[in-house]
């Protein structure tokens, strides 16, 4: 025993660690690799090593200038090229080209990379489809560069949000040499190259990841916090506690048991999210294929009081799919009205809620998930007299039934936007589209959205409201109940340049400590 | 004689009547102070979860939203859900006037207009003129009632898993030790196994293969919970019956021509007993609490329903700011454990062979 | 002995055969796969990956090519830690698991047995009274309790000791304090009533009366006679209690933040990482066979009684 403390006490002081000017706590182990990245934790870690093109803008989450300097989008808007800056260079002080940026695209659509965000660039650039399909080539894919600082972009359609797109993990350059001299290896301490304002210091899997001050990134003068630690714990509680007790500067992410004590901190931070959580209906299943019961089930619940007394985090109760944007107006579903409710039951044949079979609420096991069912459930038995019963699942079993079997009839569901625009909301409800889990079916709202792609501006917009009107004010396809919020615990009396955003994301490059 | 002690040991949970042979282990445990009022708890527990729908406590389910976490107390619920919003108010009124929180005027007018809602309809509305004995959770409903319920499948859990694995192990460690070689082996490279498959996804399986919708899966968890808890039952029966099986009494009674079976019942057995009730005893909060594990999967009781194991779960995470909602579950249960646990030591030594001697 | 040792060590061959088998085809039942998400990826994209790992082959040759690689020490990618394989993660996070097990287990052991003596040795007074009342609460409440009310006590309040965190940090072996308390607290619950129940047994038993006659002193008697008997029961418990301690300290790991294979373990299940699941089953049941295998040999030297075949 006392040779086994000897040990431990001999290991502890080998393993001693500087200090760090920031520490977070980021909620789940991240992935550094920005052709794999899937998730939150990846990205926030993500945004201090890498740099795109452009860069997301520490206030509004939209494209700021990166590795570009400037972007040009062609008069049809098809072709975007890209100037880049002169001054990008990898950590090892290579030069960041335009050939970079077009190896990490031909990387993340190579079907062999198996890359899960590869839907996304496949989505907008032209010929990545069909390269990340297996069914043609790199060189038909519409990314080109012209010379080391020039690179250009082919659409498949007019977006104009592609420019802040290439902000998102996806489009991030990605250093060919380290890749090819280490493999998977190549995002360890030491192996790995970046671009972005921080360097990879250490990282210990599980626990933490150690970010350093990159002295040749471009803009280093700007860079103001030296060194950040963030940790994986994805245990909420212990963040927390560990938050109150000064050992973290910036936690991520918060547990519902906690928000009555949180809400009233001065350092709590919301801010509404590109997304919605919403009650999902499996319209082709008796009897929520009947849109009035559909609707009389929409308008039975008190969302309001629902957000107040339940999730209590800063959450904004809707009727509405598309949460609010810049020059759109989101159509909106039936709103909270008991009467109508009922009048609605009555006339689908159900008066009063009798004969009204048994349905089930399935939702993945969560605090959160479990108290809005509850809470959901007592409305409808209050409100319309009708009972149903819930079932909870792990995540996985869940899916499966949800997203592949469809074996459901109404289903816990929710969506966040990977980019501002209400596209990113209303391409899910399509027909055959891979996350239209309640199997809407209408070619008509089909041919909108793709009307849309052709059309621009006001004129797109107006295009794209009227299919969310044909979705959610005439069939309501699925019950809203509120646009989701991010929720932060940050000081920002202390900690300056941080932001709440829309899209969550949050660069350490513009923060620093008042 | 070798069958009525094997009903007592299946029916140890349950009361021990005093049949003939068992009259002295009755009269034993009736002198052991602790044992009988374990007995008497568990006894109460069982009536108490059992009647619940006629006792006179509010519903378990159902949620009053102006009643949220609402400490326990004897008052009308009404005077302490506007003493709970005055603290509040107090509490914001101070950070407003100490630390210059302007950010939290709107959060004291919502608390301050819910606070004169209740204060007008007090009178008016049934509702504040509950009495939360042991205070209410996050929607409002009342912890006792939830409390009592709960108890229901918990201790059902409790005692169908301890009977299960009790049963099983005994039956496998006992064949293993008394028989050995071959299938000894046999026996236990199968414990092995059971051991080191990957337990969750066998229960996911499970679950994916006999769920069915809006169907209780109550008996799904039985099987998950039977399935793996008889494994160290097994192995320590074993281990017992293998140390045991050369004695001298065993030798005596093989001579005297005695079967295997006899021998194991009425002469192996019965000296292992005390282990074995002390490991039932031990394994029967495991059991409770692997129900609120497996809750997690999706078996057992649905929400809105609870059990110990998941309000204890439940209260913890929240234990800072609502202490009642973790203490209440957790002082329940923990008290019929405690009377679980007396009346097994109690049973152990009214059953001890030896004791019976001396009595 | 030996050939029971030979034939015991040559079993742990068709066990693990058996348990790497099933598990294999097991995870593979299970509803859900490893790539889905709350957002579902197009067919294209779920193609490549199946791809990538092989599993779009028939799932018999997966197996075969699974097995072949596991026969050269080599289990495969992780699904979910996409830059980190099955080895590594294995390798970061079983010594830490050890640590803590170990640790744990010997607190638990050696506290347990001292209370269990003297719980026996007193029997139905207030020292066994208390003790075991100790012990009840000790297996009653759940390490999902014990854990953050330690943690709310002794970091949040008194601030005696860090939140979480592990040895090989700055704050050192202070880490391990909380989490191999609360990681102790029901085994030595466990250990403390089974080593009363089975001391008080061999109190009773002929061969200690007839030492107690021959007028030994009772610390002789003790330690000669009554540990030795007493000690068989938990030392059947003490092997599927050590490997169960590896992987169970899931919470505790997850409370306290620490790096160990315990989590890996209940989240690779839940993510439906496969090679990582079946990783940690093979290490697992390895080290749990092993465990049982030595607890069957020591078996035959605690108790002369007991003879092998």
């Amino acid at each position: 025993m006392k040779k086994a403390l000897f040990l431990f006490l001999a290991l502890a002081a080998v393993v001693s660690l500087g200090a760090q000017d920031f520490i977070m706590s980021n909620g789940a182990e991240p992935t550094l690799d920005p052709t794999l990245m899937t998730d939150v934790a990846s990205t926030n870690v993500g945004i201090g090593l890498f740099e795109g093109l452009m860069a997301y803008d520490p206030k509004t989450n939209l494209g700021t200038p990166g590795v570009a300097e400037s972007y040009k989008v062609s008069p049809d808007g098809l072709k975007v090229t890209f100037i880049l800056r002169k001054t990008a260079t990898w950590s090892d002080g290579t030069r960041v080209t335009a050939k970079d940026f077009v190896y990490a695209m031909k990387r993340i659509l190579d079907p062999a990379t198996g890359a899960e965000y590869a839907y996304m660039p496949a989505m907008v650039i032209k010929g990545a489809q069909e390269f990340n399909e297996g069914k043609g080539g790199f060189e038909d894919v519409g990314i080109k560069a012209i010379n080391d600082t020039t690179v250009e972009y082919s659409l498949t359609g007019a977006a104009p949000y592609f420019a802040d797109m290439t902000a998102h993990s996806a489009f991030w350059p990605v250093p060919q040499s380290a890749v090819e001299k280490y493999g998977t290896d190549w995002t360890k301490p030491g192996n790995i190259l970046t671009n972005g304002p921080y360097l990879l210091k250490e990282w210990k899997p599980q626990e933490y990841v150690l970010l350093e001050k990159n002295a040749k990134y471009w803009d280093q003068k700007n860079v103001k916090i030296k060194s950040i630690k963030i940790y994986a714990s994805d245990n909420d509680s212990t963040n927390y506690n560990m938050y109150k007790n000064g050992e973290v500067d910036w936690m991520h992410g918060i547990a519902l048991s906690k928000i009555d004590e949180i809400k009233l901190r001065k350092d709590y931070q919301t801010s509404a999210q590109v997304g919605t959580y919403y009650y999902c209906f499996n319209v082709t299943r008796k009897p929520v294929d009947d849109v009035r019961v559909r609707k009389a089930l929409a308008a039975a619940i008190d969302k309001k009081t629902l957000v107040d007394k339940v999730t209590k985090g800063g959450q904004i109760p809707t009727d509405s799919w598309v949460p609010p944007m810049a020059g759109y107006v989101p159509q909106k579903g039936i709103g909270f009205n008991p009467e109508e409710a009922k009048k609605l039951l009555a006339a689908a044949g159900y008066p009063g809620g009798k004969d009204f079979p048994t349905l089930t609420i399935v939702y993945n096991t969560n605090e959160g998930h479990k108290a809005i069912a509850e809470y959901i459930q007592q409305q409808w038995k209050n409100n319309l007299g009708i009972d149903v019963t819930l079932q909870n699942m792990e995540f996985k079993t869940f899916l499966d039934l949800r997203g592949k079997a469809h074996d459901f009839t109404i289903a816990r569901h929710g969506w966040i936007g990977d980019y501002l625009d209400p596209n990113t909301m209303l391409d899910l409800f399509m027909t055959g589209s891979g996350n239209n889990d309640g199997l809407y079916a209408d070619p008509e709202y089909d041919k909108l959205i793709e009307n849309a792609r052709l059309a621009k501006g006001a004129a797109r917009m107006k295009i794209l409201q009227q299919a969310d009107a044909m979705y959610l004010t005439r069939d309501q396809g699925m019950i809203p109940i509120y646009h989701y919020a991010n929720q932060d615990l940050i000081d920002t009396t202390k900690w300056g340049g941080w932001y709440a955003t829309p899209l969550g994301f949050h660069s350490f490059k513009y923060m620093f400590k008042k | 004689m070798s069958l009525e002690r094997n009903q007592v040991i299946n029916e140890f949970n349950q009361q021990v009547k005093p049949v003939s042979l068992w009259a002295d282990a009755w009269k034993r445990l009736r002198r052991n102070k602790m044992a009988l009022i374990g007995l008497w708890i568990v006894a109460v527990f069982a009536v108490l979860t059992l009647m619940a729908p006629m006792l006179p406590i509010y519903s378990n389910t159902e949620q009053e939203m102006k009643h949220i976490n609402l400490p326990p107390s004897f008052k009308n619920a009404g005077q302490v859900a506007l003493e709970t919003l005055q603290r509040k108010a107090n509490q914001i009124n101070a950070m407003i006037a100490n630390e210059g929180r302007d950010d939290l005027k709107p959060e004291l007018e919502k608390v301050m207009a819910e606070y004169e809602l209740i204060k007008a309809e007090i009178n008016v509305n049934p509702v504040h003129k509950r009495v939360y004995l042991m205070g209410t959770d996050y929607l409002g409903r009342d912890m006792l009632s939830r409390t009592i319920y709960g108890g229901r499948i918990s201790m059902l859990i409790g005692f169908i898993g301890t009977i299960t694995a009790v049963f099983i192990g005994i039956i496998i460690g006992a064949i293993a030790g008394y028989i050995g070689g071959r299938l000894d082996d046999f026996l236990m490279r199968f414990v092995d196994i059971m051991y080191g498959l990957p337990y969750m996804l066998v229960v996911i399986i499970l679950m994916a293969m006999f769920r069915k919708e809006g169907q209780s899966s109550v008996i799904i968890l039985f099987v998950a919970i039977a399935m793996v808890s008889w494994l160290t039952i097994a192995r320590v029966v074993r281990g017992q019956i293998i140390s045991l099986k050369n004695a001298e009494f065993v030798e005596a009674a093989r001579s005297m021509g005695a079967s295997s079976a006899r021998i194991i019942f009425r002469h192996l057995l019965p000296n292992t007993l005390g282990v074995i009730i002390v490991f039932s005893t031990l394994s029967l909060p495991g059991f409770i609490m692997s129900e609120s594990f497996l809750s997690f999967l999706g078996l057992g009781v649905s929400a809105p329903d609870a059990s110990w194991g998941t309000l204890v779960s439940e209260g913890v995470q929240s234990m800072e700011l609502f202490p009642w909602r973790l203490l209440v579950p957790a002082c329940v249960m923990t008290i019929f454990l405690f009377a679980m646990n007396f009346l097994g030591d109690g049973l152990r030594d009214a059953l001890d062979p030896q004791s019976k001697n001396r009595a | 002995m030996a050939k029971y040792i030979i034939r015991r060590l040559l079993s742990l061959i068709p066990t693990m055969f058996i348990i790497i088998t099933l598990s294999f085809f097991l995870i593979r039942v299970a509803p859900g796969g490893p790539f889905s998400g709350e957002k579902g990826l197009p067919e294209q994209v779920q193609q490549n990956l199946l791809k990538k790992y092989h599993m779009d082959e028939p799932l018999f040759r997966q197996y075969l090519r699974y097995f072949g690689d596991v026969l050269i020490g080599n289990f495969g990618p992780s699904l979910r830690y996409k830059e980190s394989s099955v080895n590594e993660l294995i390798a970061q996070g079983f010594p830490n698991s050890i640590i803590l097990g170990t640790v744990a287990l010997a607190l638990a052991t050696f506290a347990g047995i001292c209370v269990g003596i003297l719980s026996a040795l007193k029997q139905n007074r207030w020292q066994d009274y208390s003790a075991m009342s100790l012990a009840v609460i000790g297996i009653s409440v759940p390490l999902f309790v014990i854990g953050p009310v330690l943690q709310l006590v002794f970091a949040m309040n008194l601030k005696w000791l860090p939140v979480s965190g592990w040895i090989f940090s700055r704050a050192g072996l202070k880490t391990l304090i909380l989490p191999a308390l609360t990681l102790a607290f029901p085994y030595f619950a466990y250990i403390a009533r089974l080593s009363r129940a089975s001391i008080l047994e061999v109190l009773r038993s002929d061969y200690v009366r007839t030492a107690r006659s021959k007028g030994l002193s009772e610390g002789i008697v003790i330690r000669r006679h009554v540990l030795k008997g007493a000690l068989l029961p938990i030392v059947s418990y003490l092997g599927p209690a050590f490997a169960g301690i590896i992987t169970g300290s899931i919470v505790v790991e997850s409370i306290f933040f620490i790096p160990g294979i315990g989590k890996i373990f209940v989240q690779s299940a839940l993510n439906r990482d496969y090679p990582l699941i079946m990783g940690e089953v093979i290490v697992y049941s390895l080290f749990l066979v092993t465990m049982n295998f030595l607890v069957d040999v020591l078996y035959g030297f605690l108790d002369p009684r007991i003879a092998y075949k």
